[in-house]
């Protein structure tokens, strides 16, 4: 006990030390510039860092992953978690790109108006998810009609008739600070979906002026979150400046972010070698270049994301042989047992492979219960998520051995299949015999890394059951794996990843079900399915996740996927204070800046290590109930 | 003189026409799954995929949409972006980009013929001689080498050594050296090699023994005539180098970090950005097509032997 004390105190120490040093700028990099500055499109990181920062929702995340009031400053969920009210802060002013006042005040008909604007075909938000508009009452039936309008289908009723109907939806303004969301069935974890830039505020009179251009520059917007735009140069540069007008400007610790577009990594490490830059992040090549230099200590993995890399099998596959072994649940074993996930892993960090494995398909610290205990710690994933790299030779050939006397006749001849040919064109052709090797077909994606594991998978493979029971067959596509293989069914095994997108497993588990949204196996189990339905069904959230940690065990015992690798987790350098700004699996108020300390000099690991170690210490004190 | 004018511009219009057209129904031979993600496939149905296509515009027919394209073009409306920078008007982004490439580029074009085409005159006045030598190593190393190579150890090295800046910020200039050299290296050489082997030819031609035998000074046989005539097939690309400067430089944009139009033509296809691709198309088509006729131009002007409006209607 009082060792973790000390722990406490060391780090909470190194902050103050840290703090002591602390700059008021912070200067990092983007590869990819930002679509726009349309803050309800954001399909890439720049563009959630710059919304996430700029503009607030209700609620967002502080450092410990927890949901926090933001504009809002309370709110309450009605007992069946259908119906959720917010109450705003008040005085709360827009701003603008000079980070002045304007004379408009942050209101509850903003938060309406934001959901006008992203519920609005015309305005192209891809990221409205079907699953969001099931959720929300109303929001459905109001989407399709205004698509079947635009499409031509319904001709009795002019488009604003329809845009009139947005009153059924349910979100409203139930007063000039209270909004209100009415959801079609219980969603205990409804604040998750609301860090996400669907949920932000727009001011309708502003928007109104500015039509077609709303976030073309950032004179064509206005401000509600800690930081205001103060130069945006495309493909150049993201200056923010810190909002005076901020109602929790005391914790905005960084005043002026500068951003700079550079796509060369090795440029950034330069940059950062010479002082210009407050972190960077490092690829593989560039860990091991920096070994023996005097940065070598400065280098520090940081945390991973809720991105899970798996494995895909084609339970559907027009390669008959693949088919036949696909579904038998001994084969799915062999592999399961067969893939050493720490040599592939060796290929992004060849110095701790196995620290950033993943067995399970929902990822740690991303969904906690009423208790506040993680989903990950559930007795029957916990026990998946500790096994590591269960890699085991002789229990993937025993059970391969297995497969073949199901599978094949025993004489190499594998049971109801014909020879045929599976025209894979542009991806792959195979002459398929119906006898031994099994032929499978391992699709990926162009790129170094990726290719290299195609190889080592192939390798690993073949080494392990022979070459006379299974061939490998490597296909490459051009840069688009659902358009050339996914959706066009050309694939019997590929690589794939898939991000976590709100606090609760059917986040993944939801869509894994039979014809679910990322099940590209089409694999079906209606075991599986019910359970999935079940949990769905609670909502005390201890109960559901019960029921979904015994679900996700069945679906990884019966092999449907592999998940075996976390993703960030990458290698860095940098003088920010890690865990002093907000964390979160999904959404966008993880990138937010605020409360984030940037020290004068580069982090040591040794720094980074006991800063990590003091954290976890807090947070499990913080967190637990 | 008039009447060329006018047939070349009706040529030129026609060639224009082709281009777009063209451009026009190969990007509409695009499959529309390009304008999805994998997590987009994940999160929208097809009603909302389809919903999406038509707030872009790209489910009207394709007459619509070139009529609807060419009749912004004539009112000067070039449209929006659709993919690229989503909503974000074409010409906004073609004039907020635009001026760094010409600058940059016409800044080392006047680099690439100064420096180049010194070279080649101190290289042939000294054939065989050090001059020589040592301009065909320059030459040979800028070409034979990949220019991502030299490029990238001039931007490490110099600005290590220096102490400047690695990328371009416009508040400082020191950092605009670099570029513009790296963006001149090849232009020198390109000058330099091709004087020289004019300048060569026409130091072995007859008229220049002639005058050599007259007893005419090298140095004004160099001056006024070789020199003159060399330069005649080199002035004939000069405007089409500099009106397409605009089009920037994919790779030293890239390294230097400077918002031009490098790669922008690139990006907008790959993301299959109609309204973009078909006013770059259009852009670089109209400047190219003009660089060459003004290239016709000044030839026949600073060439006597040229007239363009002769008996058949074409060089002579």
């Amino acid at each position: 006990m009082k060792r973790r004390y000390l722990i406490v105190a060391l780090g909470l120490a190194l902050c103050a030390l840290a703090a002591v040093g602390a700059q008021d700028r912070y200067y990092a990099t983007y590869t990819a510039e930002g679509s726009s500055l349309r803050y309800f499109y954001t399909p890439d990181t720049t563009d959630q860092r710059i919304a996430a920062n700029t503009q607030d929702g209700l609620v967002e995340q502080d450092r410990f992953g927890r949901f926090v009031p933001s504009l809002a400053e309370r709110w309450e969920a009605s007992p069946d978690s259908k119906v959720w009210t917010f109450y705003l802060r008040k005085d709360v002013p827009w701003v603008d790109s000079k980070g002045q006042k304007t004379k408009y005040e942050i209101t509850a008909d903003d938060f309406v108006e934001g959901f006008r604007y992203v519920a609005d075909p015309k305005n192209g938000i891809k990221n409205l998810s079907k699953d969001i508009r099931r959720m929300i009452v109303g929001l459905n039936d109001y989407y399709l009609d205004l698509v079947d309008f635009d499409a031509g289908k319904i001709k009795d009723k002019t488009r604003d008739q329809l845009l009139g109907n947005f009153a059924k939806v349910g979100v409203k303004a139930l007063d000039k600070y209270t909004v209100q969301y009415t959801l079609a069935r219980p969603t205990p974890y409804f604040l998750s979906f609301l860090v996400m830039e669907l949920f932000l505020p727009v001011e309708k009179e502003f928007l109104d002026s500015v039509g077609e251009n709303f976030g073309i520059s950032k004179e064509n917007l206005l401000f509600s979150g800690a930081y205001y735009i103060s130069d945006w140069q495309r493909d150049k540069q993201i200056v923010l400046k810190a909002n005076p007008l901020y109602w929790d400007a005391k914790s905005v610790t960084v005043k002026t972010v500068s951003l700079q577009k550079i796509v060369d990594p090795t440029i950034t490490l330069q940059m950062f070698q010479r002082g210009e830059l407050s972190s960077a992040t490092l690829t593989a090549e560039q860990v091991k270049a920096l070994a023996g230099t005097k940065w070598a200590d400065n280098v520090f993995m940081a945390e991973p994301s809720t991105v899970t890399y798996w494995f895909v099998q084609n339970f559907t596959s027009a390669n008959p042989e693949f088919k036949a072994f696909v579904n038998n649940l001994n084969f799915r074993k062999a592999l399961y047992y067969g893939l050493d996930r720490a040599k592939l892993n060796e290929l992004d960090d060849p110095y701790q492979p196995a620290a950033t494995l993943r067995n399970t398909v929902v990822p740690e610290q991303a969904a906690f219960d009423e208790k506040g205990k993680d989903y990950a710690d559930y007795p029957e994933v916990k026990a998946i998520r500790d096994a590591g790299n269960y890699y085991d030779k002789a229990k993937a050939q025993d059970y391969f051995r297995k497969a073949l006397a199901e599978v094949t006749d025993g004489k190499g001849t594998i049971k109801g299949v014909q020879p045929a040919t599976v025209d894979w064109k542009p991806i792959a052709e195979l002459k398929i015999d119906g006898k031994l090797p099994l032929q499978m077909v391992y699709v990926y994606l162009p790129g170094a890394t990726e290719t290299k594991r195609a190889f080592l998978f192939k390798a690993m493979l073949e080494d392990l059951f022979g070459k006379d029971n299974i061939q490998v067959t490597l296909a490459q596509v051009i840069d688009d794996i659902f358009a050339e293989a996914v959706e066009p069914r050309r694939f019997d095994m590929l690589h794939d990843n898939f991000r976590f997108g709100f606090a609760d497993p059917s986040a993944q588990l939801g869509r894994l079900v039979t014809k679910g949204a990322v099940n590209d196996g089409e694999f079906s189990d209606p075991e599986f399915d019910k359970l999935v339905d079940e949990a769905s069904q609670k909502t005390v959230l201890s109960e559901r996740f019960k029921i979904f940690s015994k679900a996700e065990a069945l679906f990884i015992d019966r092999c449907y996927v592999y998940p075996w690798r976390m993703g960030g987790a990458s290698y860095m350098l940098s003088k920010v204070v890690p865990f002093t700004y907000p964390r979160g699996g999904f959404g966008i108020t993880r990138f937010k800046y605020k409360g984030m300390i940037v020290q004068k000099d580069p982090l040591t690991s040794k720094q980074y290590e006991e800063l990590k170690k003091a954290f976890y210490e807090e947070m499990n004190k913080a967190t637990a109930k | 003189m008039l009447s060329y004018i006018l047939k070349r511009l009706g040529q030129s219009l026609i060639t224009v026409a082709i281009v777009i057209i063209t451009v026009f129904l190969l990007l509409r031979l695009m499959p529309k799954s390009g304008y999805f993600t994998r997590e987009d496939y994940v999160n929208m149905d097809e009603s909302a995929r389809t919903a999406y296509l038509r707030s872009l515009g790209v489910m009207d027919d394709p007459v619509t949409q070139f009529v609807r394209f060419a009749g912004g073009v004539v009112r000067g409306n070039w449209g929006r972006s659709i993919s690229v920078y989503p909503k974000s008007p074409v010409m906004t982004i073609i004039k907020e980009k635009a001026p760094y490439s010409l600058w940059f580029g016409l800044a080392a074009l006047a680099i690439s013929m100064g420096l180049g085409l010194t070279m080649g005159v101190l290289m042939a006045r000294h054939k065989d001689g050090i001059f020589d030598t040592f301009g065909t190593l320059y030459v040979t190393i800028v070409r034979a080498i990949p220019s991502l190579i030299w490029l990238f150890l001039i931007q490490q090295w110099v600005t290590g050594w220096l102490g400047w800046p690695m990328v371009f910020y416009e508040d400082r200039p020191v950092s605009w050296i670099l570029p513009t050299i790296s963006l001149a290296l090849t232009g020198i050489a390109w000058y330099a090699i091709w004087l020289r082997r004019f300048m060569v030819d026409e130091e072995n031609k007859d008229y220049v023994k002639f005058a050599t035998a007259k007893g005419i000074p090298r140095t004004r046989i160099m001056r006024k005539h070789v020199l003159r005539n060399a330069l005649v097939p080199l002035i004939q690309y000069f405007p089409q180098q500099v009106l397409l400067t605009i089009a920037g430089s994919l790779l030293i944009e890239s390294i230097y970090s400077i918002p031009g139009m490098g790669g922008l033509l690139v990006n907008a296809i790959r993301q299959q950005d109609n309204p973009l691709v078909q006013a770059l198309v259009l852009l670089y088509a109209v400047l190219g097509i003009v660089g060459v006729f003004l290239g016709d131009l000044l030839m026949a002007a600073v060439d006597p032997r040229i007239k363009l409006a002769g008996a058949q209607g074409g060089q002579e």
